[in-house]
């Protein structure tokens, strides 16, 4: 893998030796990547061909659901569900465990919500997701309703039981990824269209404040903000020019992952969760680092 | 004689489509995508819709359907009387088309729309290229009732305004910008019984002097006796911002003074339809008299522009 050193650090994180190994291929515009440890495989979408896959070594690409509403960013709850952020559907649902399709919220105070972009559960249960506006424009992924109604694009916040929906940062632009740093203290958002990574403190109810730009992306290279993801020690890994930027927990650029195309979103996956999985709009690449990554979808999940 | 005046703006950027809804004006500001109403009894402007993704020409359907060019979305929509927003799903050969500026429906429901190409980019992955052609094409229910497009034109440039006549055997076309090749043309193609375009005739020329290149048509509706009420020209060059009153064979039988400038969509309004209310690419509403014309009634909903 080609890799861009812009501090020592970056040497303890990612091996130049590593392959890049293209997995996955013939998507339109893949996204939503989440390993789902309980059974070895890959899920990811396809915005544009309005499809959720499975990848699992050895097999290859399968379909999940089709169609999948335009389903975007993806993760997996501390029960194993598939917990989705809709994008075209206008809804957060989740995969039951019998297969079945649950929306958890289309409406905030009766209100029908945007566009769920990117998704994250909480150690707590809560689901926290952004909310932009990217269904009503962009052709070829548009809601059957193309009204907007909410007048802020938000990240919103649902809570354990379901019950409590709160939209707690509404002066993004345009919100797209989000993680939660190791400790969970910390929320990190980044803005597409400002192009930069947000921080947030996070307090013990879950409610988040003192929003300070952390990092600028920068490069002239095909590329800008998008999925997000943190390594056990706390590094921030976000899809940018060039590729992924690895980001110090204190906001400077550690180095690039150079991918040859638009990187959309990663995941963590394997057993040791050392893989990085990478979609971009074609094709999904598979590269092993040398810091785990935080691991998804509850128990024995590492 | 015209009496121009200024009725609301400025908006920021420009405002678009203009129409008589027989109690007001609808019209949309672009720029701002917003979808306004300015009420001739009270005077008052209000914001119908916001969030329009640069919607621009506006026209109403056989059954009151309020419809508009989206040219921010590359489709033609459907403002939904409950507040929601329909996209009329339809691709061209299988290929997204470009911006939208213009429409206007026929008494058989179909959606004629000019397709040129807008430089303004919509945010967000360009999945779907435009076409190296702008044309007018049309939209039709096909035999499942699903929308589907059909190109009309194969020889224009950057179709910016259209308008069928009354009897809706001759479509007149506006083709060409400042910035596109050739000159700006004003065209009238017959519609052949089997609704394709025949071979057209140019019935006006805009063309160039020191000062650059003269703004052509930018939208046209009909006036009572079948004449077209055209909007044309800028300060910047030629003979200035006008309201043209042209025959349907092209013979240019009036000319209005505009006081703004590049006006850019026309509707007849009021009672009596004799009320011309004009949009400007610089954000504002005019209305006026031209004369004593009147606009063409077509039965049911103003079908303006």
């Amino acid at each position: 893998m080609d890799i861009e050193v812009r501090h020592p650090a970056m040497h303890e994180i990612a091996d130049i030796e590593a392959p890049l190994v293209q997995i996955a291929r013939g998507t339109t515009f893949a996204e939503g990547p989440v390993w789902d440890h309980r059974n070895g495989r890959l899920y990811f979408t396809d915005i544009i061909e309005d499809t959720i896959w499975q990848w699992t070594p050895g097999i290859g690409m399968e379909t999940v659901i089709h169609p999948s509403g335009h389903a975007d960013g993806m993760t997996i709850d501390h029960q194993g569900r598939l917990v989705v952020a809709g994008w075209a559907s206008r809804s957060v649902w989740r995969r039951e465990h019998d297969g079945s399709l649950l929306p958890l919220v289309t409406h905030y105070h009766g209100t029908k919500i945007n566009t769920p972009n990117d998704i994250v559960v909480h150690s707590s249960g809560a689901i926290y997701w952004t909310d932009g506006d990217g269904a009503f424009y962009i052709p070829g992924m548009e809601s059957e309703d193309l009204q907007r109604y909410l007048d802020f694009n938000a990240v919103f916040r649902l809570s354990p039981d379901g019950l409590h929906l709160t939209p707690v940062i509404t002066d993004f632009v345009f919100p797209n990824g989000l993680v939660f740093s190791p400790d969970e203290k910390r929320l990190y958002v980044n803005d597409t269209r400002q192009s930069l990574v947000r921080v947030f403190d996070v307090d013990r109810n879950g409610d988040v404040s003192n929003g300070r730009t952390f990092y600028e992306l920068q490069g002239l290279e095909v590329g800008h903000a998008d999925g997000m993801k943190v390594d056990q020690r706390g590094n921030l890994y976000c899809t940018g020019p060039a590729g992924i930027h690895v980001i110090s927990p204190d906001g400077n650029l550690l180095g690039r992952l150079k991918i040859p195309a638009e990187c959309t979103n990663m995941a963590w996956g394997d057993e040791d969760w050392k893989t990085l999985f990478i979609t971009t709009h074609h094709a999904i690449y598979r590269v092993r680092l040398k810091i785990p990554g935080i691991p998804v979808g509850g128990n024995n999940a590492g | 004689m015209s009496t121009f005046e200024r009725i609301a703006g400025p908006f920021e950027g420009e405002v678009g489509g203009v129409l008589w809804d027989g109690e007001a004006v609808l019209f949309t500001t672009v720029d701002e995508h917003r979808l306004m109403r300015f009420d001739p009894a009270s005077g008052d402007t209000t914001e119908l819709r916001r969030y329009t993704n640069r919607a621009k020409g506006l026209a109403f359907g056989p059954n009151g359907e309020l419809y508009s060019a989206q040219e921010g979305g590359r489709r033609i929509i459907e403002f939904m009387p409950d507040g929601s927003v329909t996209a009329l799903k339809a691709l061209l050969d299988g290929r997204y088309h470009n911006n939208p500026c213009d429409l206007t429906v026929d008494r058989g429901g179909r959606i004629w729309f000019c397709d040129p190409f807008h430089p303004i980019r919509i945010f967000g992955p360009a999945f779907f290229p435009p076409l190296s052609e702008g044309s007018v094409l049309r939209l039709h229910r096909d035999d499942r009732r699903n929308w589907a497009l059909r190109r009309m034109t194969f020889d224009t440039v950057s179709p910016r305004a259209l308008v069928l006549s009354a009897d809706e055997k001759m479509l007149f076309v506006a083709d060409g910008e400042p910035s596109s090749a050739g000159d700006r043309e004003l065209r009238a193609y017959p519609i052949r019984s089997d609704g394709s375009l025949s071979q057209p005739t140019v019935l006006h020329c805009f063309g160039s002097d020191t000062n650059g290149a003269h703004r052509g048509i930018e939208g046209m509706c009909m006036d009572a006796d079948g004449n077209l009420v055209a909007c044309a020209g800028w300060k910047q060059s030629g003979p200035g911002p006008l309201i043209y009153a042209i025959t349907p064979r092209g013979r240019i039988v009036e000319t209005y003074e505009f006081p703004g400038d590049q006006p850019t969509r026309c509707t007849f309004g009021g009672a009596d339809l004799d009320t011309l209310y004009v949009t400007t690419a610089t954000g504002e509403l005019y209305r006026g008299n031209i004369g004593k014309r009147q606009g063409l009634g077509r039965g049911g909903a103003q079908n303006g522009h």
